[in-house]
């Protein structure tokens, strides 16, 4: 085992020779044992990335290292479940769930499918293709928790869950990831599903990484104000404001002490993340392990 | 006796079953594992019949005289007898089929076997499990070529063995198109190299649709390709006329006043050879390419 699931030096991807870059000179670490939330507007390259550390992308720039190797290296330790949860539609529950097994010799735990399956209150031997998006995302996703992966990438996986399935999903992971100390990568734009969840942020935006590192730092290095508008928000960076009538409302990373006069709270992930996405040109922030623990 | 039969040591349900990427690749295209069983199984027991068939054809193909005379039979007789036309028609279209393998075999390699997979992404799906592009495609390939070529070639057999005597006038020419690819080793090679143009054009295009419609053009144009320049594989044999009628069985390629340039009966199996081994190279670099295109995509 190493302590690093996924690292980032330089990391670019483009589309065709001169096309746009989903990916451009992304630098991160994420330690393993972390459920990470990977967020971003669309089209920030959260699919491109995941698709990068699963192997199945060749990096345009920079390279990754996934578990202390290649993404090809790494094959058999990672599981990884597409955003659009492909599945061959003329097979079986049971029959998926056997290529899984015959595909994955020496990792394959069945009682795990079987579980994920059963609760979903799946027939095995209903085709995939008469089966609800949702449905299809749990078969998905027994196929990747069955693997016994360290690190298991999810591009959207609770877009189409009802709310109990989410429920039970984000359970199943969640105990994954404290039982077996699986690094999960999960990228989703509705930034409410993952918070409770999530101990480490990515967010992405245009490609590029705008925030990393463990949340509750990045939550302790901002601070939610409301002040008088005429009031200057120097040295602090400010990362987005809006003003109200005579009101000013900012997300600020300090740099000092915030004047007593302003009203100061800790953002929310949710506030975190829109604070961000809608102040675009607000430097990027990267928080690491270490800079933690001298903190 | 003291030799056991090998089979009553094996206990029953104890047959090595299929695992891993080999079952995966059975299951996945279990439709076209079965479609290909059943032709096999169709044209076996058609030729079968048809063999049955093969003396009284050679009785309708016969000389005659009317009334009956010099042991010729009579011509009413011969005509009634129909046998011939059932068994000529019946071999050319197993031969025609046989021969035409690559264009059904290119489309489905295009589509099902390598697009399909490609475009609704399961095959993203395959190497995120313990198995790596390559292997994958390898196996893609390596079981529909193992079945093919043991299927094609048990066809030929049976064909050549059903066409008897060889009768030109009901089994046709050995230079006819159908009958040269569809009666020797080249079936085979057409088959696999429509294998594998198909899977190029199915990692080239990355969809089903388009990749099996530009498989089955890329087999038409190879199929007629061989057939525009077979007589050319091979050196002819040139002779003089005069005085000399060229055979039934000599391929004629060219003629200049009295010379005429063919190729003899002999020359089957070198053409074969030659073709077989255009067909495979091409098969070969399709295969080679193939393999290219995925590890430029994939990590």
């Amino acid at each position: 085992m190493t302590d690093i699931a996924i690292a980032a030096q330089g990391l670019g991807r483009r589309f065709g020779r001169r096309g746009r870059r989903a990916l451009d000179r992304c630098e991160f670490v994420l330690p393993a044992g972390r459920v990470c939330a990977l967020v971003g507007p669309n089209g920030a390259g959260k699919s491109t990335l995941l698709s990068l550390a699963a192997g199945l992308l060749r990096p345009s720039e920079g390279r990754v290292t996934v578990l202390g190797t290649t993404p090809a290296g790494a094959r058999e330790r990672l599981a990884y479940v597409a955003q659009d949860k492909p599945l061959h539609p003329h097979l079986t529950v049971a029959a998926t769930l056997r290529l899984g097994r015959e595909l994955n010799p020496g990792r394959w735990d069945e009682s795990v499918a079987r579980r994920i399956v059963t609760d979903a209150d799946l027939d095995m031997d209903a085709k995939i293709r008469t089966l609800s998006g949702g449905q299809r995302t749990q078969v998905a996703l027994a196929l990747a928790l069955a693997k016994r992966p360290e690190l298991l990438l999810l591009d959207e996986p609770m877009a189409d869950l009802d709310p109990l399935a989410r429920h039970r999903i984000t359970g199943l992971l969640m105990a994954d990831a404290a039982e077996h100390g699986t690094t999960i990568v999960m990228s989703s734009h509705v930034v409410a599903e993952l918070e409770g969840s999530c101990d480490h942020l990515l967010l992405l935006g245009a490609g590029r990484v705008r925030l990393a590192g463990p949340l509750d730092d990045l939550l302790a290095a901002h601070r939610l104000v409301t002040g008088p508008a005429q009031d200057s928000l120097d040295p602090h960076t400010v990362v987005e404001s809006r003003t109200t009538g005579r009101q000013l409302t900012a997300l600020i990373r300090p740099a000092g002490p915030v004047p007593a006069s302003w009203q100061t709270a800790e953002p929310t992930l949710e506030e975190l993340v829109l604070g961000h996405l809608r102040g675009p040109d607000a430097p990027a922030l990267s928080l690491t392990e270490s800079e933690e623990a001298a903190a | 006796m003291t030799a056991i039969p090998v089979t009553s040591v094996r206990t029953p349900g104890r047959l090595p079953r299929p695992r891993g990427l080999l079952w995966a690749v059975l299951r996945l295209h279990r439709a076209a594992l079965v479609v290909w069983g059943l032709a096999l199984l169709a044209a076996a027991s058609f030729l079968f019949r048809l063999a049955a068939l093969a003396d009284e054809a050679e009785r309708g193909d016969s000389a005659c005289a009317e009334p009956a005379t010099d042991g010729l039979p009579s011509c009413t007789a011969v005509d009634a007898i129909t046998a011939d036309e059932t068994y000529s028609t019946g071999i050319a279209f197993v031969t025609a089929c046989t021969a035409w393998l690559i264009v059904p075999v290119a489309a489905w390699a295009g589509g099902a076997l390598i697009g399909r997979e490609l475009e609704n992404g399961t095959a993203h799906l395959a190497w995120t499990q313990s198995v790596t592009p390559a292997r994958w495609l390898a196996a893609k390939l390596a079981v529909p070529a193992a079945l093919l070529t043991l299927g094609t070639t048990g066809l030929v057999l049976l064909n050549v063995w059903a066409r008897g005597a060889d009768n030109p006038n009901l089994v046709g020419d050995w230079y006819h198109p159908d009958v040269f690819v569809g009666t020797g080793p080249t079936a085979v090679a057409h088959a696999l190299a429509g294998l594998a143009l198909g899977a190029l054009a199915g990692m080239l295009l990355g969809r089903a649709l388009p990749a099996a419609g530009a498989a089955l053009g890329a087999a038409l144009l190879l199929y007629n390709a061989l057939d525009r320049y077979r007589e050319f594989l091979w050196p002819t044999v040139t002779r003089d006329t005069t005085g000399w009628e060229a055979p039934r069985s000599a391929f004629q390629v060219a003629a200049d006043g009295s010379e005429l340039a063919f190729h003899p009966r002999s020359h089957f199996w070198p053409i074969q050879y030659v073709e077989s081994g255009i067909l495979l190279t091409v098969a070969a670099l399709a295969v080679l390419a193939a393999f290219r295109i995925l590890r430029r995509r994939t990590a």
